[in-house]
């Protein structure tokens, strides 16, 4: 029944929260306002009977994947964007008037005659198509091979995430910072360890060393065949 | 009391006005689009890229939702494809933060950095 207030504050709060989250310069900052605007989208499905999926926005979306997001942006712990001059400026009164043809547009096509009696105001009708039942019963016979499908796709995206993520054993491109000419040590079937805070100059100094190693052993095998002669 | 209210005289009154059409949730997903869009394009830091395009991902949900709500208003049967959809387009977007995300950390442990710019090795 307030559904239009409703509709005005969530909406809002969706399109505001959005443009906080591109225009804060600081990654923290974007990823809250990011975490406000899935909030008020689960609102409005709220209003447009979707309980089911609200329920999975806040807890899939503001909940697993922005925990995420947040641990990576902690973990990296970046730095904020410093504001670049525009380059190509003069494509700037081009951008305008391509985004007032974008916005003439979708007017034109709202406001176009007719276009209200085709499209009714959403009634408050109850229906149960957005129940949790009627969803589960649709994703288990209708939607069947999609859901199985799905399955797989995750158990690749988990595959796939902890091979990326897993450290290496190769040395580590330039890193800047901490330098650490220490060379590191093998492992029992000659693997190598990567520690933290080995760099570029780790992997160098990993290649003398190699190298060294290498030549000792032929000179060794050398001086050895010439005293079996 | 919501129900009493809604049979009163101004309940009914009330209905059919206070509502929003389905075009208005067009308009907020193609807001959310064209902001998640200028993010992508704009913004230098990948992991706020990746955020941009999660927020794409929503406003195709909420299109998605206010269709199959125009459906069920007008009475079709499938109106409950657009949230079963809406439950895969979750499920995908969870997958892709997963592999993004690890993308991100094995890219900053070899290149020490998260800005776009930085990344050019295959920029001729």
């Amino acid at each position: 029944m307030f559904t239009i207030p409703l509709f005005v504050l969530f909406g809002a709060m969706a399109v505001g929260c959005a443009l906080a989250m591109v225009a804060q310069r600081n990654p923290l900052y974007s990823a809250i306002s990011l975490i406000g605007v899935f909030v008020s989208l689960a609102c409005l499905y709220m209003t447009l009977q979707a309980p089911f999926i609200a329920a999975v926005q806040v807890i899939v979306y503001a909940g697993a994947i922005m925990v995420l997001v947040v641990f990576v942006i902690m973990l990296l712990n970046v730095e904020e964007e410093v504001r670049r001059p525009v380059r190509l400026r003069f494509l700037v009164p081009v951008g305008v008037l391509l985004a007032a043809i974008l916005i003439g547009e979708a007017a034109f096509i709202l406001k176009l005659p007719g276009a209200a009696s085709r499209i009714d105001a959403f009634g408050q009708r109850p229906s149960d198509v957005g129940l949790t039942a009627s969803i589960g019963t649709a994703l288990f016979t209708e939607y069947l091979l999609p859901f199985e499908v799905t399955s797989v796709l995750i158990l690749m995206a988990l595959v796939g995430a902890i091979t990326l993520a897993r450290r290496t054993a190769t040395p580590r491109l330039a890193a800047p910072g901490n330098v650490d000419t220490e060379p590191p040590e093998l492992g029992p079937r000659g693997e190598v360890f990567i520690r933290p805070g080995d760099t570029a100059e780790t992997g160098r100094a990993f290649a003398r060393h190699q190298l060294q190693r290498g030549e000792a052993a032929a000179s060794a095998k050398r001086t050895g065949e010439e005293g079996e002669r | 009391m919501i129900l009493l209210w809604q049979d009163s005289a101004l309940g009914r009154m009330s209905e059919g006005i206070q509502h929003p059409d389905l075009s208005k949730f067009l308009v907020i997903g193609a807001l959310l689009f064209s902001i998640g869009v200028a993010g992508v394009l704009v913004r230098r830091n990948i992991i706020v890229i990746f955020m941009s395009i999660e927020l794409i991902l929503n406003a195709a949900n909420l299109n998605f939702i206010a269709f199959s709500r125009y459906l069920q208003e007008t009475g079709n049967v499938n109106a409950v494809a657009g949230q079963v959809f809406t439950v895969f387009i979750i499920v995908v977007a969870a997958a892709e933060a997963a592999i993004g995300l690890g993308l991100v950390i094995a890219l900053y442990r070899n290149r020490g950095t998260v800005f776009v710019d930085k990344i050019d090795l295959l920029k001729w």
